[in-house]
């Protein structure tokens, strides 16, 4: 057993988890936080390789990402659409507009199903839960930015600096053209420094409220003048650049926004925002002590604000296997969706409109958070409606596709993706037939051990056996009303 | 156990009919959502139907009060929107000084016809602009140096729902997200529907396990035990719920906006006599920081058109004078407009407060627009005296026990 967080000092919480408590409960733990589940030959492999070289596996690089085949032909084309709005009046200019606008929904849509079969796979899994905790502190969102080149851009920005210095992706992500459209940095110049940027890269991307004035939001405006980006491209606009002199957190000079970042990470806050995210994002609804954080806030702010350092410090800490921190935490929708597909070994089906509306309706759209603070998560994302969504992604997932409700584009595009490989989109009955041929007892130990993450109570054991063991002549529909039943319960939304 | 347990019971009378056929209230008493079990336990009589009702529209993002009641003859109006400030021959008069916005067109029909009330530059002192924290103090109802774990109508329901023998939830939200403003100290029955249009429906065959399973969990504290309750109400609103918006037929045509549609599904369940006493619409994408003009009255439109149908429906049905609706946002916006031809955050903004026992017409102070470029408006309406007035003479509960003492109420009820 771990030691509670009570009796954690500051210090301790983040020393390095001691051999002897690595079992498979914190095997467990730490698969279905860091990733989407614990599948049994990934728990097996954890415990057999240790906590640190499976941290070492897991964030020694970031997985590649090519850009799907809807974000490459929209680069293509992206001058003759610009063209044909810029060329055309009145209703004609409105038509260009609106194809513009479909093609890059299209992409979106491609994007978004690219990126969860990436993250589907097993190798990739961990790495990208990080890049979407990063996305959900670096926000911007679709709504907003409607061109999808720049959204796949700047996840690919957040990619390419996500194990790297923090100071460094600051500075990256404030050149990133969604960026600049998402909080209007687009048109702030000297004479009218547009503020949105300013305050939420103090606000909600690195210090917090409470850790900066009105007025270092004003001059830090200043120095982000100019900054512009054009079809993609950032373009540093000299002469609409504020070169005057600003006086932010105390210090004076003529800042640039690089100048504006190196500041903010000079800051205490600066140490313990991210930290503080990750706890919030992994770990628990319930900030930790503001003691414990100063500590790992001090120690990451002296290694240069190192992001891999700090997911192996944090990842690997007593701290983050405290007991009070075990199988009780709300798993997010994609979460959710992805570890239920790999729980049952099945693939992103390609259909987006199935996909993509599944995960409106449990509340998380990949690349769309509702604003500029991300989700909130934990017990944001229960309600009667997530739950109703939650129960209808199961059933889909446990009974056949009906080919009969999909248009023609879908049905190719699902018998295009069949023929490369056996690939599953979802279980049919002759998987359940399967499981009916065992006897009882092994049939709902193997139900349980598919669908409850921590060791079930003898009294829920007991319901599934009861259950399996009245089963009479259906008895394969009995075994996935049994398996349907679990998912939905509230232990499988916990992880 | 033999066979599965059936099904929740439905409604309250089902629930006493099984009661009643000998499976026991104690068997219920763990499957069963705990207002039920009161109810039946404290023999509580029916609801009664004539409860007052709040509908509370959130214009999120911050709307730009300016330029939805605009004070069209003020020179300064023109100084500090000199690209948008709108033409005075494109407004709908209210008086000789201010107009809505030609968007608001319906708005100000109902104006005419005495059911429309505007209370002017309402805001708070110390103002924060930040949307997550001004949304928070809005929806809390704190001061601006406080921060409250719980929200106003979370209050209210702690207040006035404890023991409450209704099968119904206490508020109901159509958004994205649960309000702030419900959160309680003690476990209330709130509902969330979905803004959009519902896809297919759950298989049914295993609803009997998962039901016994949420009836025999031993976890009861923590999040187990939040998202067993969540379930367990869920699933029995759910089925009641369904049934009532699919069934309805309104009595006014709605325009074909997710907003409108939203509105439509509150006459449906206030017309199907539930006892919800709240309900939360959510109307998003007023931060304006660029483009304005077309962007906003797009906005405006959806919202005017979507309450003067929803008013109408619910005249049609006589219900009207049940319900009050009033609009809030987090903050107005910045007086003068900033070169993007959008505006940034600002301060005090008007709401509109709708229904036929408002009294009609303007409410409080408007603005003092003689400020600096970029200076921000200074309210004249605290916005806790709004809400005392919503809940000393409309849902009839001691504002102070939710606010405190001091917030003196305004005169639109």
């Amino acid at each position: 057993m771990s030691d509670p967080l009570s009796t954690l000092s500051p210090q301790t919480a983040w020393e390095p988890l001691p051999k002897a408590q690595w079992d498979e409960s914190a095997a467990r733990h730490l698969l279905q936080r860091i990733g989407f589940s614990a599948t049994p030959a990934a728990l097996v492999q954890a415990q057999h390789d240790g906590l640190g070289a499976t941290l070492d596996r897991a964030f020694a690089r970031m997985p590649d990402f090519p850009p799907p085949k809807g974000i490459t032909d929209l680069r293509a084309d992206l001058p003759a659409l610009v063209e044909s709005i810029r060329g055309t009046e009145g209703a004609e200019k409105r038509r260009a507009r609106q194809r513009a606008r479909e093609r890059s929904r299209e992409a979106l849509a491609d994007l978004t199903l690219a990126w969860l079969k990436h993250a589907s796979r097993l190798e990739n899994s961990i790495a990208e839960k990080w890049l979407l905790f990063l996305q959900d502190i670096w926000v911007v969102g679709s709504d907003k930015v409607k061109n999808t080149i720049l959204i796949h851009q700047h996840q690919d920005i957040l990619r390419r600096h996500a194990l790297g210095s923090e100071v460094a992706l600051a500075k990256a992500v404030s050149r990133s053209p969604a960026m600049i459209v998402y909080l209007d940095l687009q048109e702030s110049k000297p004479k009218a420094p547009n503020e949105n940027f300013a305050r939420e890269l103090f606000e909600l991307f690195t210090l917090g409220e409470g850790h900066y004035t009105e007025n270092d939001i004003k001059q830090a405006a200043r120095a982000f003048t100019g900054y512009r980006q054009r079809l993609g491209e950032f373009i540093e606009a000299r002469r609409q650049h504020d070169t005057g002199r600003k006086t932010v957190f105390g210090h004076t000079g003529s800042y640039n926004g690089d100048g504006i970042i190196d500041l903010a990470f000079r800051q205490p806050a600066a140490g313990t925002f991210l930290p503080r995210e990750m706890a919030r994002f992994y770990l628990t609804d319930a900030p930790l002590p503001g003691a414990h954080l100063a500590v790992l806030g001090a120690w990451w702010a002296g290694h240069d604000y190192d992001l891999r350092q700090l997911t192996l410090r944090f990842f690997g800490s007593r701290l983050f296997f405290a007991p009070e921190f075990r199988g009780n935490y709300i798993k997010s929708p994609v979460q959710f969706y992805l570890g239920l597909l790999q729980d049952l070994d099945l693939q992103v089906m390609p259909v987006p409109r199935y996909v993509i509306g599944a995960l409106r309706q449990m509340g998380q759209m990949p690349f769309n958070p509702p604003n500029v603070r991300g989700w909130v998560g934990g017990r944001a994302w229960i309600n009667s409606t997530t739950l109703a969504a939650r129960r209808q992604v199961v059933n889909g997932l446990l009974r056949p596709i009906n080919t009969e409700a999909l248009n023609a584009d879908e049905r190719h595009a699902l018998e295009r993706a069949q023929q490369e490989s056996s690939v599953r989109f979802s279980r049919d009955e002759a998987w359940f037939e399967q499981w009916a041929s065992r006897p009882d007892a092994e049939l709902t130990a193997q139900l349980l051990a598919l669908a409850q993450p921590s060791p079930p109570s003898t009294e829920l054991a007991g319901q599934i056996a009861a259950f399996v063991r009245n089963s009479g002549e259906y008895r394969a529909t009995t075994v996935r009303a049994a398996l349907a039943a679990l998912l939905e319960s509230p232990g499988y939304q916990l992880c | 156990m033999g066979k599965p347990t059936p099904y929740l019971p439905f409604t309250r009378r089902e629930f006493l009919r099984f009661s009643s056929r000998g499976i026991g209230l104690l068997a219920f008493s763990r499957v069963a959502p705990g207002f039920l079990v009161e109810s039946v336990a404290a023999q509580a009589p029916a609801p009664e139907k004539d409860r007052t009702i709040l509908v509370l529209i959130q214009l999120a993002g911050g709307n730009d009060g300016l330029n939805t009641v605009v004070p069209y003859a003020d020179p300064h109006y023109r100084r500090l929107r000199p690209t948008l400030g709108i033409a005075a021959d494109q407004l709908v008069k209210i008086d000789d000084r201010l107009a809505l916005h030609t968007a608001c067109a319906p708005l100000h029909r109902l104006l005419q016809e005495g059911k429309l009330g505007i209370v002017q530059n309402v805001g708070y002192p110390n103002p924060n602009r930040s949307h997550f924290r001004s949304t928070e103090i809005w929806e809390t109802a704190a001061a601006s140096t406080q921060t409250l774990p719980t929200g106003w109508l979370g209050r209210y329901f702690d207040n006035a729902c404890p023991g409450a023998p209704d099968p119904d939830p206490c508020g109901v939200n159509i958004s994205h997200e649960l309000p702030q403003s419900f959160l309680s100290e003690h476990d209330h029955p709130t509902f969330s529907l979905s803004p959009q249009p519902r896809g297919g429906r759950a298989g049914r065959d295993n609803l009997p396990l998962l039901e016994s399973l949420l009836a025999h969990s031993p976890d009861d504290h923590g999040n187990a035990g939040y998202l067993r309750h969540t379930m367990m109400d869920a699933l029995v609103t759910e089925k009641r719920f369904q049934k009532i918006l699919a069934d309805y037929s309104a009595g006014a045509e709605y325009p074909a906006t997710p907003f409108a549609g939203s509105l439509r599904n509150v006459a449906a369940l206030v017309a199907a006599g539930t006892a919800t006493r709240v309900y939360y619409v959510s109307l998003t994408g007023f931060d304006t920081h660029s483009n304005q003009p077309g962007t906003h009255a797009h906005l405006l439109r959806q919202l005017s058109e979507g309450l003067a149908a929803f008013q109408h429906d619910l005249e049609t049905k006589r219900l009207d004078g049940q319900v009050l609706t009033m609009t809030f946002s987090e903050f107005g916006r910045r007086p003068s407009e900033n070169e993007s031809r959008g505006t940034d955050h600002g301060t005090s903004a008007p709401l509109f407060v709708m229904g036929p026992r408002v009294k009609a017409g303007l409410h409080g102070t408007a603005p003092n627009l003689a400020v600096d470029r970029n200076q921000d408006l200074e309210f004249s309406t605290d916005f806790r005296q709004v809400y005392a007035t919503v809940l000393d003479r409309w849902l009839g509960c001691d504002s102070a026990r939710i606010l405190g003492t001091g917030h003196r109420t305004l005169g639109f009820l």
